[in-house]
């Protein structure tokens, strides 16, 4: 019925609308976002569930942030050494490799992969929960359903995230020293030597500061999307499931992103 | 005119549905405190509508909900805390946390909501799973059991906390008919053990006649009858007396009308398998 009447609005004020209820939905994620921040604390509980949520969203990636991290690192490595190469500045190899691993790489690379590896399985999770009416079963038994699902998942992901992409970046920075010295036989000593004198605490705290931000971004929306997938217009059932899951995972990395651009305009 | 009690469930003008739209309009009907209320009618007539917006999960259009004096749709945060927490509910698939054992869901409530020691949880969740006939499936997942299994454990779980009322969305649903049969008689013992009052969405007519004190029909959008299962048996009214006599409703089928589906226009040759 809503569609309907929606279809028959004048063009400016179907902008209006969709603006309107896109501007909506970012407040109402806000407060989702607000509301599973404050039920972080609420009780000892949480934390044993925070930590099963480290153990999945954080130990569980490891595997597969050491190989992504570790192929990008070479290729980083490689591309540099013969772009380097042609100015006779090989030697800066080190601080190129480190410098775009930390700042931009790291944690723009980890975020996207949490949200392809746990991000998913977070929204297709709490998705399953609504449709088969676990979600109301919680509100019933009076437990905040946002509380229960959604605080210890935004903890776990404020710790995991910064760590993960700490490794990513020693990682990746072993990975260019892979191709850079191993392989291409460029000097060791200067290559660490780079590292180290090149790269500032600030480009480490920024780094940090954005896997953070990232971390609370792909919590939010995924498990908003999830939370809310009774309310899909698009599909019904499964499918809204799928869908959401699918949402949640794109509108995960364009938002990351396009906060990655925001954030290194503020940071550095 | 029957006596009040604390856990009569009144509904004043209730107009109940989803965003703009009316499922049910404009409903007056009391279900009684301490006894079995069974809310009837066909599929998609607002039963399940109707106890989702009993229970407050979504807000109602218009009208009052009145539980043991107190209105829902006007109470605050706190006292929906403390009547949820004196309410237990069943629903359709028994919504069991599939992450959980049959112990730690039935145990959930406890644990969130009292200051009971871990010991004295587990008995109690032993008991509550021993009255439903589970508690040698105390470390059993949800999804290692039948239905049946799932809704007695969240039966088990709906019961755990003592509730003086408890809500159940079509408990034989899906069963077989033993299985259904032990179902009703397990909430009739839950009833008479407790003292309680029972709120029991249904279209089961046997499980109606078994079970129900006071009946409540739904349909075309309203509140078709209320009153006792006699009263109901003793209604003129042409749709109870068809849905009461299961009789179909008179129509010309299309369907019945149509030639049938002329085999040679199969894709794939089939010929020769159940037909020509």
């Amino acid at each position: 019925m809503i569609e309907a009447r929606r279809a028959q609005l004048p063009p400016i004020a179907r902008l209006g609308d969709f603006f309107l209820r896109h501007v909506g939905e970012i407040g109402a994620m806000a407060l989702f976002l607000l509301e599973s921040f404050g039920r972080i604390f609420r009780s000892w509980g949480q934390f044993n569930k925070a930590v099963r949520q480290v153990y999945f969203i954080g130990v569980k990636s490891i595997s597969v942030i050491t190989l992504i991290s570790l192929f990008t690192g070479m290729v980083i490595g490689l591309q540099m050494y013969y772009a380097l190469a042609k100015f006779g500045a090989d030697g800066f190899l080190g601080a190129a490799v480190s410098l775009s691993l930390v700042r931009e790489l790291g944690p723009v690379l980890t975020a996207i992969m949490i949200t392809g590896r746990a991000g998913s399985s977070m929204t297709a999770e709490i998705g399953v929960m609504r449709i088969s009416e676990q979600v109301d079963a919680l509100q019933v038994m009076d437990i905040n359903p946002v509380g229960y699902l959604v605080s210890p998942k935004l903890a776990a992901s404020i710790i995991c995230f910064p760590i993960l992409t700490a490794f990513f970046d020693l990682v990746g920075i072993v990975g260019g020293y892979i191709t850079g010295v191993l392989l291409l036989g460029g000097n060791s000593g200067v290559y660490w030597y780079r590292v180290s004198a090149y790269l500032k605490m600030s480009d480490i705290t920024g780094g940090f500061i954005k896997s953070l931000v990232f971390g609370v971004v792909v919590c939010t929306i995924c498990c908003y999307m999830g939370y809310y997938t009774h309310l899909r217009r698009d599909s019904v059932g499964p499918e809204a499931v799928s869908q959401a899951t699918t949402s949640a995972v794109v509108t995960s990395c364009v938002l990351i992103l396009l906060a990655d651009y925001i954030l290194t305009s503020l940071l550095f | 005119m029957t006596q009040q009690t604390t856990t009569d469930i009144r509904l004043e003008g209730l107009t109940i549905g989803y965003g703009e739209h009316a499922v049910v309009s404009n409903i007056d009907a009391v279900l009684p405190g301490d006894k079995i209320s069974v809310i009837l009618g066909g599929s998609g007539c607002g039963k399940s509508t109707l106890l989702k917006h009993i229970l407050r999960l979504h807000p109602v259009l218009a009208g009052r909900i009145v539980i043991g004096g107190h209105d829902l749709t006007s109470l605050d945060r706190r006292g929906m805390h403390c009547l949820r927490q004196r309410m237990g509910v069943l629903f359709q698939d028994g919504a069991l946390l599939g992450s959980l054992t049959l112990g730690d869901n039935v145990a959930l409530p406890l644990r969130e909501h009292t200051k009971l020691p871990e010991k004295a949880v587990r008995e109690r969740v032993l008991a509550k799973l021993g009255l439903v006939g589970l508690a040698d499936f105390y470390d059993y997942y949800p999804n290692e059991l039948s239905g049946g299994m799932r809704k007695r454990a969240g039966l088990a779980r709906a019961m755990v906390m003592d509730p003086p009322l408890l809500f159940c969305d079509e408990p034989t649903s899906g069963l077989d008919p033993v299985t259904a049969a032990e179902l009703d008689q397990l909430l009739l013992e839950l009833k008479r053990s407790f003292d309680m009052t029972l709120v029991v969405v249904s279209h089961d007519l046997n499980s109606m006649r078994a079970i129900a004190d006071h009946v409540l029909v739904l349909g075309s959008g309203k509140v078709l009858f209320q009153g006792s299962l006699a009263e109901l048996d003793a209604t003129q009214d042409e749709y109870l007396r068809r849905f009461l006599d299961r009789q179909a409703a008179e129509r010309n089928s299309p369907r019945l009308t149509m030639p049938p589906l002329d085999f040679k226009l199969m894709k794939r040759d089939c010929s020769g398998y159940l037909g020509e």
